[in-house]
């Protein structure tokens, strides 16, 4: 079953498994190295390349660095909101030419906004690179987006988050969780932002996010796949050299997110709330931060598959959850690990929280064994391995070393980083971090809940109004 | 993200000539206004299948490739949910779901920990017209998963303890799902669709037939259905075929097939082709209304196979038909599009999106004027490649990931199809014409055939709704039934 709202989360999911491991990979399988030619314009445009000739296709992806973090006052969503937009009418091409030029020919695109970066790409037959070059330095030289169709995309998003937030059961529990997670920093607004300040955008906002923010010093490209270096580069210089960088100074994010003090407790009710939930998170440091890897394998320790130890409790022996996670949420200025429960039928989410605190606290107490090291490592390579089984995963995997981690290097290093965590450090950034004073808990549950004197078992009849 | 479907990765084979003619703009003087045309395409070369049959009737399929050190194993077994009982919805899925949950050496505790040490994955369930467990793992663990494999589908033991424990999470989920007015449109549009026929029913079964359940039943259907005459293994990735065979033998070559003949389901399968149902659910608290078109469409060994996939591509996906009118040029949605569903008998057709619960009634139409327009004439050949172009896109980079290629081999092998079909796809697409794609409308999806369904907040579509079908039925979410065809529970008395 899945839980996650695909803006907010999926992709994060994907780039946090991504980055990891290598030698014992080659030791045990093989992981290829990516071999990335690593090249700046004057512009301040980065190239980064690999070359792959195993398939006749090339992946193109261009990383702004600019996410919801960056969304302008009272316009919660926009960078959201504008990454839609890239696709209706640039320059030299009508709305939706993108789609003639990548899906009419066997292809695809595709975007994704999340809190640090805004990321385009593409994945196209190798002989239609070129043309790809072309349509991305277009859209980052100049947008032309005419009223209707700016509106019409609008619309479009206030669907998507009425199908990310609204209409599924727990679309608001997660939106909730970041909300009340971060007290200052602008990561207190979820991507998806909400209906009113998507209903306040203008086009003109739209002019000012492109000239602030879609300018070559803040892109990455990145190809891999079927090309000739050479080639790429010939085209690379004669489409995107061209651009020029302003001379204004690229806005960023200043705010610090202050450390909790005490722990925060919240309750809130929903309309569809099937099975009342339980989430925690805990703030933690920036994803550049030593203590990232560590949390990393932390994650999987407790969650991943069933035989991690929160599954094997709360979902296996004391069956008080129907479904359970922890995420090692990685963010560019400030982190959080979150974890949460989806109760089983007839279960008090006060039992949940207790089961999750005592396996917080006996991973605290003692440090994990050997061989739940070693599986947890084990995981997060096969994960990688999946990701880099395709062009476009192996340039998700560049950028995210690139862009959010500041050293595209560590595409390749990060599997002996991964390798020389040890039990004891694992233990260290639980008895760091997983803290009672900072600790956020939130309880949803069903707005039925609310009238009764305790938080009773839910009753079967919750679909009974109306009648 | 932009696009309904979340991204899938890259590998194309075929690129027809660049549409400029849809995307050129007016002003096209300097070099820069408009695109590069493409260089001449590459060609490429789909892996061989090759396969043996072991003397107890395991059919086992290889399929060799080694771009990534990753194997994917695949233990099919050739029926599926459409073997539940009548009253036992969600048996097959049971049945396999418990295969991993405690074999004769291991319990469920210990089976996970076993894969999970490897770094790989350990997936059972069941689907219409198959059950299968599967396994993924780095290519140099490829021996202890296929042991593991093994054991969990020739020797679970069906504990009563892990029995109760998955009905908890069954029924949990559930209770989840009908939540979601996604599915709800879903499990009404099959019992619309296939009334009380075989394919009719929820997959993972209802609250009331997961209650039903025994051990007994598990072990029937077991003992019915798995056996290697009724079986096939597919192992795919970067290992090589004479070692794959090995590993079969070793481990599934003293499977034997019992005495008794492999039994043949004597139920009904005939859908209900008619249409005209226009069913609503009420469910106040829903934040969005799902909108689904529902009607019969072909089985898998149909010669209009391709002739459906095309067709259906010209409705379907982001620059489809459906998604144009529905989200491009109207913001309605975030995504509308459809789905025909080939299986061993006629399987559905389904179109549909969600959208704002005042829009419900506007997106119906929509979706049914789409259904019309394809049957009145046949789309131009330049709307109709790109849209081939978009199968063979999604077909060729599903290939180039170990558990795309290994489900397509089996996709094949279940229905029985040649396993070179993988090599001829792309010429088969090609071979469709306009002509087709009409055709196809007409006498397949015809719009008096289908029948729509509605889930959400009722008051906010309803007066619209119901002055286009005055006919339709509305259920409060509380008297919904999925036991049934009927849909709507039995008044109490």
């Amino acid at each position: 079953m899945q839980w996650k709202n695909s803006v907010l989360v999926t992709l994060f999911a994907v780039l946090l498994l991504a980055t990891s491991a290598l030698k014992d990979a080659q030791a045990q399988g093989g992981m290829p190295q990516l071999k990335f030619r690593d090249r700046t314009l004057p512009n301040g445009l980065r190239l980064l390349s690999v070359e792959d000739h195993s398939s006749p296709t090339v992946a193109i992806q261009v990383w702004y660095h600019v996410g919801s973090k960056d969304d302008p006052a009272a316009r919660s969503g926009f960078a959201h909101l504008f990454e839609h937009i890239m696709f209706k009418s640039t320059r030299n091409m009508k709305a939706e030419m993108m789609d003639r030029l990548t899906e009419d020919v066997g292809g695809f695109n595709n975007a994704t906004t999340n809190d640090d970066v805004t990321i385009y790409f593409e994945v196209v037959p190798s002989n239609y690179l070129e043309t790809l070059l072309w349509a991305e330095a277009d859209r980052l030289s100049g947008l032309n987006v005419d009223d209707p169709n700016f509106k019409s995309e609008r619309d479009v998003v206030k669907e998507e988050f009425r199908q990310g937030v609204l209409a599924p059961p727990y679309g608001l529990f997660f939106h909730m969780l970041q909300q009340k997670s971060f007290q200052e920093h602008p990561y207190k607004r979820p991507t998806i932002g909400s209906i009113e300040d998507l209903d306040a955008a203008t086009l003109k906002d739209v002019q000012d996010f492109h000239a602030t923010y879609y300018r070559p010093d803040d892109a990455t490209l990145i190809v891999v796949g079927d090309f000739d270096q050479k080639e790429l580069d010939a085209w690379v210089d004669k489409y995107f050299r061209p651009i020029t960088k302003p001379d204004r100074p690229l806005p960023r994010v200043n705010i610090k997110e202050p450390p909790r003090k005490g722990e925060k407790r919240f309750t809130e009710y929903g309309q569809n709330v099937p099975l009342p939930a339980v989430g925690f998170t805990y703030l933690t440091p920036r994803q550049s931060d030593a203590d990232s890897d560590a949390l990393r394998v932390a994650e999987a320790i407790l969650a991943a598959g069933e035989s991690s130890r929160l599954y094997h409790a709360l979902v296996y022996e004391q069956q008080v959850a129907a479904e359970v996670a922890a995420d090692a949420e990685l963010r560019e200025d400030a982190s959080l690990f979150v974890l949460f429960a989806i109760l089983s039928a007839d279960k008090k989410p006060e039992d949940a929280e207790k089961s999750l605190l005592a396996e917080i606290k006996r991973l605290q107490d003692t440090p994990p064994s050997a061989a739940e090291l070693e599986k947890a490592k084990n995981q997060i390579i096969t994960e990688q391995l999946r990701q880099r089984e395709t062009s476009n995963g192996k340039a998700l995997a560049l950028g995210e070393a690139a862009v959010l981690l500041g050293d595209a290097n560590r595409v390749n290093t990060d599997l002996s980083r991964l390798q020389a965590i040890t039990a004891a450090d694992v233990q260290k950034v639980l008895q760091k971090y997983l803290t009672d004073d900072n600790r956020m808990v939130l309880y949803y549950l069903p707005q039925n809940a609310k009238t009764e004197k305790s938080v009773a078992p839910a009753p079967e009849a919750t679909t009974k109004e109306g009648r | 993200m932009r696009n309904t479907s979340p991204a899938r990765q890259a590998m194309i084979k075929f690129a027809p000539a660049l549409l400029l003619a849809l995307c050129c703009v007016a002003s096209a003087q300097t070099p820069q206004a408009t695109p590069p045309p493409p260089a001449p395409q590459r060609a490429v070369q789909f892996p061989r299948p090759v396969e043996q049959t072991l003397a107890s009737g395991l059919r086992v399929i290889v399929v060799e490739r080694a771009a990534n050190p990753l194997v994917a194993a695949q233990l099919l077994i050739k029926n599926g949910g459409e073997v539940d009982p009548p009253e036992l919805s969600g048996l097959a899925d049971m049945t396999a779901g418990l295969l991993t949950k405690g074999t004769e050496s291991r319990d469920a505790t210990q089976i996970a920990e076993a894969i999970e040490a490897l770094g790989g994955s350990l997936d059972a369930g069941a689907r219409w017209d198959a059950s299968n467990a599967t396994v993924g793992v780095m290519s140099s663990k490829i021996d202890q998963a296929i042991a593991i494999l093994a054991d969990v589908v020739r020797h679970p033991v069906f504990k009563d303890e892990e029995i109760e424990r998955l009905r908890q999470q069954y029924l949990d989920n559930i209770r989840v799902s009908l939540g979601q007015p996604g599915a709800i449109a879903r499990f009404v549009g099959a019992r619309v669709v296939f009334g009380d026929a075989p394919y009719g029913h929820p997959l993972n079964g209802t609250p009331e037939s997961l209650a039903r359940i025994k051990r007994e039943d598990i072990v029937k259907l077991h003992g019915q259905f798995y056996r290697p005459d009724n079986a096939i293994l597919i192992i795919g990735g970067d290992i090589k075929a004479q070692n794959a065979f090995d590993l079969a033998k070793r481990y599934f070559g003293d499977w034997q097939k019992p005495p008794a003949a492999l039994p043949v389901p004597d139920r009904n399968t005939l859908a209900n082709s008619k249409g005209g149902r226009v069913v609503v659910i009420d469910k106040p608290d829903a934040g969005q209304a799902a909108v689904y078109l529902v009607r019969t469409g072909i089985e898998r060994r149909n010669p209009d196979y391709f002739r459906g996939i095309v067709t259906n591509s010209v409705l379907s996906g982001y620059s489809g038909r459906l998604n144009q009118e529905i989200r491009i040029k109207r913001g309605l949605s975030y995504g509308a599009a459809s789905t025909l569903d080939t299986r061993r008998e006629v399987g559905p057709f389904v179109a549909f999106a969600q959208t704002k619960n005042q829009s419900g009634a506007q997106v119906a139409d929509l979706l049914l004027g789409e259904i019309s327009r394809l049957a009145t004439a046949p789309p131009s050949e330049g709307e109709l490649t790109p849209r081939k172009a978009v199968l063979v896109g999604t077909f060729s980079r599903n290939l180039e990931q170990v558990n795309g290629l290994v489900g397509q081999i089996g996709s094949l092998a279940l229905y029985g199809l040649g396993l070179d079909e993988i090599n001829k796809y792309i010429g088969s697409v090609q071979g469709i014409t306009p002509a087709d794609v009409q055709k196809f409308a007409v006498s397949r999806l015809d719009a008096k055939g289908a029948n729509i369904v509605v889930v959400g907040n009722a008051k906010e579509f309803l007066p619209e709704l119901s002055k286009r079908f005055p006919n339709l039925e509305v259920i409060p979410i509380a008297e919904l039934d999925l036991n049934t065809g009927l849909l709507r529970k039995k008044k109490q008395q």
